[in-house]
């Protein structure tokens, strides 16, 4: 990178907070994604505030420089890998939060992790109810660019169904404010579809291409206390899916439920099960894992009645396991890092959404991949919304074995494409989604032009966007 | 290191894929309220938590990074407080491993280090003093101390040259107790930030300094008031560097044991003190001990124990260990100031903590802090109450 511009990121940011270390620039060429090829930015700067990343934006832009925005590096699709010679914008200094009381919302700067919002907003007794599964390490502007889920989801649904505004550094550094904040006279965000068109969708799974998020509003509810823990049976995938289907018909304020396939259960408690005082039992070939949480009791003890009942009206039996279900909501900050990580082993993962219904395809594609790449992985998943389904397949390798680390990049872009055809989405673009599928076309092109308009010089985050 | 030691160790740090959960996690379930204290203290660029020094290190063994002190420089702005072992997901210790690849990574030029270990091996302490020094407290007591005997007293350079008041509170508690112990002359240092630097040739010949003392001394028992003296003397010598030792305590368990057993019978000044407990890492996070201190302190009469936002396997460190003391002062102090803080939170009026090399960068970090609060050795709160 030209002295020159350094020495101007220099005067934006401060001296200490630009890197052009060998070492540094080593460690922000990857990220918690396993199985992608590292690239070596030529500087990283770490801005105090929008300001800094509006002039920050304005000099990149200028000389043509691209761009990768990171907040916790926690992300596993290769979205914070940075461009050769590029520029990483570090987020984690924007750490200023603003609760709104009586608009039932939150403003969070970009370097605010999921974790520490839901410590403060726990002393109101509030909180933002979904929680993906790297809350301990991944902030809410981070987890907005790519639109994640986790637990909650399965009753609130992804990240965007909580946001009601945007602070958004375009790649001129202008600086936008999305919702209605943008009206200056505003309390503050109450309201998403202000002045229009959804600006703030437009940006929100964006991967950072349209534009950097500095600061995210989001919705707060009143705190749920009272939970039920449960495991149902069920022989048939079938089944299994219309129960899941069937809780949220009726309105059943679950939280988070995953069917987990019997192989795939075992995996898991193998690893953890000692770890969360699952007892030894044998279980269906289709378990479901739920967890109901009300904000008042009589609601609760009604919510889970009729969770039995629909069970045993579909042919299932409730188990009455609780510690499965219990280990995977009370800890969810962790327990999805222990059982991602537990195993040793590095992954590829192939997040995608399904209708609960169509569940079994998702499961049947991953298993024949895996079994004709010769590879060892599994799959797991939850109820993501109103009528989805979100899934995280694995697909292991040994980082010291090059050629299994092909394959499963192989494997990888096959499952992509199988799962493409049962009518599976993406909530992360990813270039292997849309790679040779024609039917996409359009829609690409409207996004590239888009892109066109809002960085012309093509400076953010290239190609993580569809390829873009 | 042989070959089949250096891909073991490569598998290792390949147990890092990179999550970041040991950068700041508030982990409330776990008592966490974030995680690493040199990326809360320092700019924090990646190479200051462990995730970044994880794939520094693996590229300086690997050969894709330069072995230059600056690439290096990041593997020792670390405490190796432990805190990220704490909670990090995979099954693998990062402290441990980090401590390791300083060890096999010793050829890397690291002026800091050499000068530390310079020192000791010529003076038997980091402090460059006159080594006479570490017993010349002794001369304080109203009671003479031999140089043999049956418990010995193993000072540490910290109690015995920067902080006296913690060996001069040890010794009167000993002598409370009616336990004869001795100090033996010219005490060698315990090694540990040798150990914790990578100097493992000079930690072994420094180990055989301690024994042939320990054999001059023909002591059976061995009382430390350091944290770091007695993790290496209790772990490191036998683990690490293939030695035995006779049984080694600290004196804060001793305490704990002699008050149980009515040897020891502090008594009420009279005076009421809210006092917070600062968990030393060697002690807590490396030995397992979090109670015997906090029975101590449960047993004087008018200290109410106060407890800081984090204790425990989840507390903060801090800032001495590890060898970042001499490598940057000013972020071990920067650090150091932190935890006062979490101490100041509280509303105690006294930071007590069982180590005198917590206590002396507490004392250093107490002077930026946001208010005022005495730092001070458990031991010296056990004998004003013993008077």
């Amino acid at each position: 990178m030209d002295a020159s511009v350094l020495e101007r990121l220099k005067e934006i940011v401060g001296e200490q907070y630009l890197s052009t270390r060998e070492d540094v620039l080593l460690a922000y060429s990857m990220s918690a994604s396993t199985g992608y090829d590292p690239v070596l930015p030529a500087a990283v700067v770490r801005p105090a505030d929008t300001r800094e990343v509006a002039e920050v934006l304005r000099v990149a832009n200028e000389h043509g420089i691209p761009v990768t925005p990171r907040c916790g590096g926690s992300s596993l699709q290769g979205e914070v890998v940075p461009q050769e010679g590029g520029l990483v914008v570090d987020l984690l200094r924007l750490r200023d939060i603003t609760l709104f009381r009586d608009l039932r919302s939150v403003r969070v700067g970009a370097g605010v992790t999921f974790a520490a919002l839901d410590r403060y907003l726990a002393d109101h007794d509030l909180w933002v109810p979904i929680f993906p599964e790297s809350a301990l390490v991944c902030t809410l502007a981070g987890n907005v660019a790519v639109n994640g889920a986790g637990p909650g989801s399965s009753r609130y649904g992804c990240i965007a169904e909580m946001v009601l505004g945007l602070e958004v550094v375009l790649a001129d550094g202008r600086i936008v404010q999305t919702g209605t904040e943008a009206n200056p006279d505003a309390p503050g965000p109450y309201l998403r579809y202000a002045f229009g068109p959804d600006l703030t969708g437009l940006f929100i799974g964006s991967l950072g291409t349209l534009g950097i998020i500095t600061a995210v509003s989001l919705k707060t509810f009143r705190r749920i206390h009272h939970f039920d823990y449960n495991t149902y049976g069920f022989d048939t995938a079938g089944a299994a899916e219309r129960f899941v289907l069937e809780l949220k018909e009726n309105d059943i304020g679950v939280l988070f439920a995953s069917i987990y396939e019997g192989r795939i259960l075992e995996f898991f408690l193998d690893m953890l099960g000692e770890e969360y005082g699952v007892p030894q039992h044998d279980w269906p070939p289709y378990t479901v894992s739920a967890t109901i949480g009300r904000l008042r009791e009589d609601q609760l003890a009604s919510d889970v009645a009729l969770a039995r009942r629909i069970c045993e009206d579909i042919g299932g039996h409730v188990i009455g396991i609780t510690e499965l279900p219990r280990g995977e909501w009370d800890d969810r900050m962790r327990t999805f890092v222990r059982s991602s990580y537990a195993h040793g082993w590095h992954w590829r993962i192939l997040y995608h959404h399904q209708p609960p219904s169509n569940w079994h395809r998702s499961v049947e594609e991953i298993w024949a991949v895996l079994d004709e790449y010769g590879l060892l992985g599994h799959t797991a998943g939850f109820l993501s919304g109103h009528g989805s389904y979100n899934f995280y397949p694995h697909c292991y390798f040994y980082p010291t074995d090059p050629d299994e680390e092909a394959k499963v990049r192989s494997a990888h872009a096959e499952l992509a494409r199988r799962l493409f055809a049962t009518g599976a989405v993406p909530f992360k673009l990813a270039p292997y989604w849309v790679a040779g599928v024609e039917e996409m076309a359009p829609y690409l092109d409207l996004l590239r032009q888009l892109k066109r308009a809002l960085d012309p010089n093509g400076i953010l985050n290239p190609g993580v966007l569809g390829g873009l | 290191m042989v070959d089949g030691d250096m891909e073991a160790l490569i598998e290792e740090l390949l147990q890092c894929r990179r999550c970041g959960i040991c950068r700041e996690a508030v982990y409330e379930r776990g008592g966490f309220d974030g995680v690493c204290p040199v990326w809360e203290n320092s700019a924090g660029f990646e190479t200051s938590f462990m995730r970044g020094k994880m794939i520094v290190a693996l590229a300086l063994l690997e050969g894709r990074l330069e072995r230059s002190a600056a690439c290096a420089e990041s593997l020792y702005t670390c405490t190796l407080c432990g805190n990220c072992t704490q909670i990090c997901g995979a099954e693998f210790d990062p402290a441990h491993t980090l401590e390791t690849v300083r060890a096999v990574l010793s050829d890397i030029p690291n002026p800091v280090r050499d000068r530390v270990t310079a020192d000791i091996m010529a003076h038997n302490n980091p402090y460059v003093d006159d080594n006479t020094e570490k017993r010349a407290w002794t001369a304080r007591l109203d009671f003479d101390v031999p140089t043999e005997g049956e418990v010995l007293y193993f000072v540490g350079c910290t109690a015995g040259i920067r902080v006296p008041e913690t060996a001069i509170a040890t010794a009167r508690i000993l002598h409370s107790a009616g336990i004869d112990f001795c100090v033996v002359e010219d005490e060698p240092c315990c090694g540990s930030v040798m150990m914790r630097t990578g100097a493992v040739d000079s930690a072994h010949e420094n180990a055989a300094r301690v024994i042939e003392a320990v054999e001059r001394a023909g002591a059976e028992r061995i009382v430390v008031s350091c944290a770091g003296c007695l993790k290496a003397l209790r772990k490191d010598f036998p683990e690490a560097l293939g030695t035995r030792l006779p049984e080694v305590v600290h004196v804060v368990g001793l305490v704990q044991q002699l008050i149980a057993e009515g040897r020891l019978t502090p008594h009420d000044t009279g005076e009421h003190l809210s006092v917070t407990y600062h968990d030393p890492c060697h002690m807590g996070r490396e030995l397992g001990i979090y109670d015997a201190p906090r029975e101590v302190m449960g047993a004087l009469p008018g200290v109410e124990l106060v407890e800081m936002a984090t204790t425990r396997a989840a507390a903060k460190c801090c800032g001495a260990g590890g060898g970042l003391r001499s490598f940057d002062p000013g972020l071990s102090e920067r650090i150091a100031t932190a935890r006062v803080n979490e101490a100041l939170a509280t509303g105690a009026d006294i930071l007590a903590t069982a180590c005198p090399f917590c206590v002396s960068n507490l004392q250093r970090g107490a002077t930026g802090a946001s208010g005022s609060v005495k730092v001070v050795d458990i031991v010296q709160l056990v004998v004003e109450r013993l008077r």
